[in-house]
């Protein structure tokens, strides 16, 4: 257990999902022909690069989408995963951080709306598990919410840890003499990280104040047909 | 040792066909190896798997399993281990066995697992391979969302094959077919005009053996709700220019929008002349949408209600006032306000049930006389209606004055809590004078007693 007293000054870890396994999220969304393709899922970034256009190609036979689709898809993951390894050499603070995941996500017939915090600091955290748990205990019985409860959680993490690399160029082209506690402050940068030592001082207690219980409880709302339809055209109106 | 598959058309969660777990080859039929198996009546029950996976197990794992897909099993990774696997394998066997016979495409499955999709995609290709999935399935896919979705109904509609459904691409070239398209059904080809025209296909084929498809037919003989909205819109906008009306109405040629409009309900209003005849559809439809608003769901199917339905053309917030405005803007104004009267006069009648009055109202003496039945039956339903927006009314203004006087009781607990603050402020304040008072009577005490004591210490120097 580490003493509360420390502002939790790590060094600089090299760049990675801060989960157990190296996932990427990929988002997709191509329109070609008339055609609209909108897709998210996970990525290992450690299989061979062929995998791209394998994967590419059996999407578009499965979907029958035109094969135009083949080489915008593949171009798509490519550059998204390039993205992701260009970050991976780089440094990266973590400090002490808890932050607060937001689900609010839509899937075919079923509404997902949950709020949770989540250790950054755990490299050995799941968020596929996490989402196959939900799922199981919420009694879910679509099949599809699963992968998009994990996918969300882990696009959330990403971007954080993008950010935390962002910020650790920032203090460091800034403040290049100083050392030691300016480093932790620049772990804390972004306002989503709660500071442990106040979370838990004497003078706080560790349960959570009422005004809070709603907004951190899981809620499944099934809809109907016509619900989601008016939904629907609301998220097209919106995207256009 | 035929493994029946029973209907699986039940709950799909825990697959029927769970072989006897004491066993340890999964009682499932061994056909030879490379024939199809006999197409039997039973063929829907039944899974075939091929011999050469008769070693698969629901709780085991293979040594050809380790051996093809050695990732999973080399603990190089803490979550790619061989539990994960089984995860993996036995969700997709089990999806597939519950589509059965249609055939499973990686895309279904990868979307409902939670995992990587290249890990996915192994073991999917692995048990493809091995015919343990899509063995000996018919080849028709499952109807996919988008191709529900330009068929304009997203799930009412029963799923269609793709070929009915999807757009149509041209074999030739490969580009999607919009106005009309060649089907030869022989050899089963699907060509653009141009290609016909250019005669790009196959050698084989005359151009006689090409049927000529108007893809306009064959798009659904039903207007959606969304193209009748669109036609509605265009009309008003573009008048008798039927040309931009078939522009503004996606997917519909001019003659189909004609024809759509004319075949509307209403479309007999640009036919009649009299005004009495128009006050009374707009008297319908009016006391049509106060049964929409009291939901009154029996009167749905009456074509008022459609008519109501499908024109919401002004600011939709009030859907009352658009359809009021619409339809005044169709009928002329001097219609319309006659028409409006008759329905003041008609609803103030119908809600304090006061005897119909005849001065100044012809126009409800005709409707009345049109169709008396009818209308007395709307009445009603009207009164009940309206009754029971007033009790609503009444429960909603009792909740807002409980939620006022609560309210009202807070604001007075604080004010009384604020008061003995106040007394308290008070009250101490009045300790802290008279502290300070006693305070200076015994510095002024102290003060004359020195006083006193140097004077007296004085006299006795001067004595002495």
């Amino acid at each position: 257990m580490k003493a509360l007293g420390s502002s939790g000054w790590k060094g600089p870890v090299k760049f990675r999902m801060p989960t157990a396994e190296n996932l990427v999220p990929i988002r997709l969304d191509i329109q070609s022909e008339g055609q609209r393709y909108k897709d998210a899922f996970t990525w290992n970034p450690s299989d061979p690069d062929n995998e791209v256009v394998v994967f590419a190609k059996r999407t578009v036979k499965d979907l029958k989408l035109p094969s135009a689709f083949i080489t915008q898809i593949a171009q798509s993951i490519q550059s998204q995963l390039s993205d992701f390894r260009a970050y991976e050499g780089q440094d990266m603070y973590t400090g002490e951080k808890i932050i607060p995941i937001k689900l609010d996500l839509r899937v075919n017939h079923t509404l997902i709306k949950d709020q949770f915090l989540w250790d950054l600091n755990n490299f050995e955290s799941d968020p596929e598990e996490f989402a196959r748990t939900l799922c199981k205990d919420l009694g879910v019985e679509d099949p599809e919410v699963g992968p998009a409860v994990a996918f969300a959680i882990r696009e959330q993490l990403y971007e954080i840890a993008t950010q935390s690399v962002a910020s650790a160029k920032e203090s460091r082209l800034s403040k290049k003499s100083r050392r030691g506690s300016d480093h932790g402050s620049a772990s804390k940068a972004s306002g989503l990280s709660m500071d442990l030592v106040k979370l838990f001082s004497f003078k706080s207690s560790v349960v959570r104040k009422r005004k809070d219980l709603d907004v951190y409880e899981p809620v499944v709302d099934l809809l109907t047909s016509e619900e989601v339809d008016a939904l629907e055209a609301r998220e097209e109106r919106h995207a256009r | 040792m035929a493994a029946k598959d029973p209907d699986s058309g039940g709950s799909g969660e825990i697959l029927p066909i769970t072989p006897s777990l004491s066993e340890t080859t999964s009682g499932v039929t061994a056909a030879s190896q490379a024939t199809q198996p006999p197409s039997s009546s039973s063929d829907v029950d039944t899974v075939y798997v091929p011999s050469y996976s008769r070693w698969f197990t629901w709780t085991g794992i293979d040594d050809c399993e380790v051996r093809s897909l050695p990732e999973f099993f080399n603990s190089k990774s803490t979550s790619k281990n061989p539990k994960f696997y089984m995860y993996l394998r036995n969700s997709i066997i089990k999806q597939y066995r519950d589509d059965h016979p249609r055939k499973i495409s990686f895309t279904d499955v990868r979307r409902t697992l939670v995992s990587d999709v290249v890990s996915i995609r192994r073991v999917f290709y692995f048990l493809e391979y091995w015919g343990l999935i899509n063995h000996s399935s018919s080849s028709s896919a499952k109807p996919l969302k988008w191709d529900e979705k330009s068929a304009g109904d997203a799930s009412s509609e029963p799923p269609t094959t793709a070929k009915e459904t999807a757009k149509r691409i041209c074999n030739g070239c490969k580009s999607i077919c919009s106005v009309a398209c060649f089907v030869c059904d022989k050899y089963e080809l699907t060509l653009c005009a141009r290609c016909y025209v250019r005669g790009n296909y196959r050698v084989g084929i005359n151009s006689t053996e090409f049927k000529r498809v108007e893809l306009s037919e064959e798009s659904k003989k039903v207007w959606s709700e969304k193209e009748t909205l669109q036609l509605m819109e265009a009309v008003m906008h573009y008048g008798d220019d039927w040309k931009k009306v078939a522009t503004h109405v996606t997917g519909r040629t001019e003659k189909d929008c004609v024809s759509q409009f004319v075949k509307l309900p209403f479309g007999e209003q640009f036919v009649k002349e009299s005004d009495s005849e128009d006050s009374l559809e707009a008297f319908d439809q009016i006391k049509g949408s106060a049964d929409l608003e009291s939901g009154g769901s029996d009167k749905e199917g009456s074509s008022p209600n459609k008519r109501l339905r499908l024109t919401p053309l002004a600011d939709a917030s009030n859907p009352i006032m658009a359809q009021a405005a619409f339809l005044s803007a169709l009928a002329g104004t001097k219609v319309a306000e006659a028409a409006a009267r008759a329905a003041v006069t008609a609803l103030s009648d119908v809600d304090y049930e006061a005897e119909k009055n005849a001065t100044g109202d012809p126009n409800r003496q005709d409707a009345n006389a049109n169709s008396g039945g009818e209308i007395t039956n709307s009445e009603r339903d009207w009164a009940d209606a309206k009754s029971l927006i007033q009790k609503e009314e009444q429960e909603v203004e009792g909740a807002i004055k409980e939620i006022v006087e609560v309210e009202m009781r807070k604001v007075r607990d604080r004010i009384v809590h604020f008061e003995k603050l106040d007394l308290e402020m008070e009250r101490s304040r009045k300790q802290l004078e008279d502290m300070k008072n006693l305070l200076f009577t015994d510095q002024l005490n102290i003060f004359f007693h020195t006083r006193k004591a140097r004077k007296s210490e004085d006299r006795v120097d001067v004595k002495t």
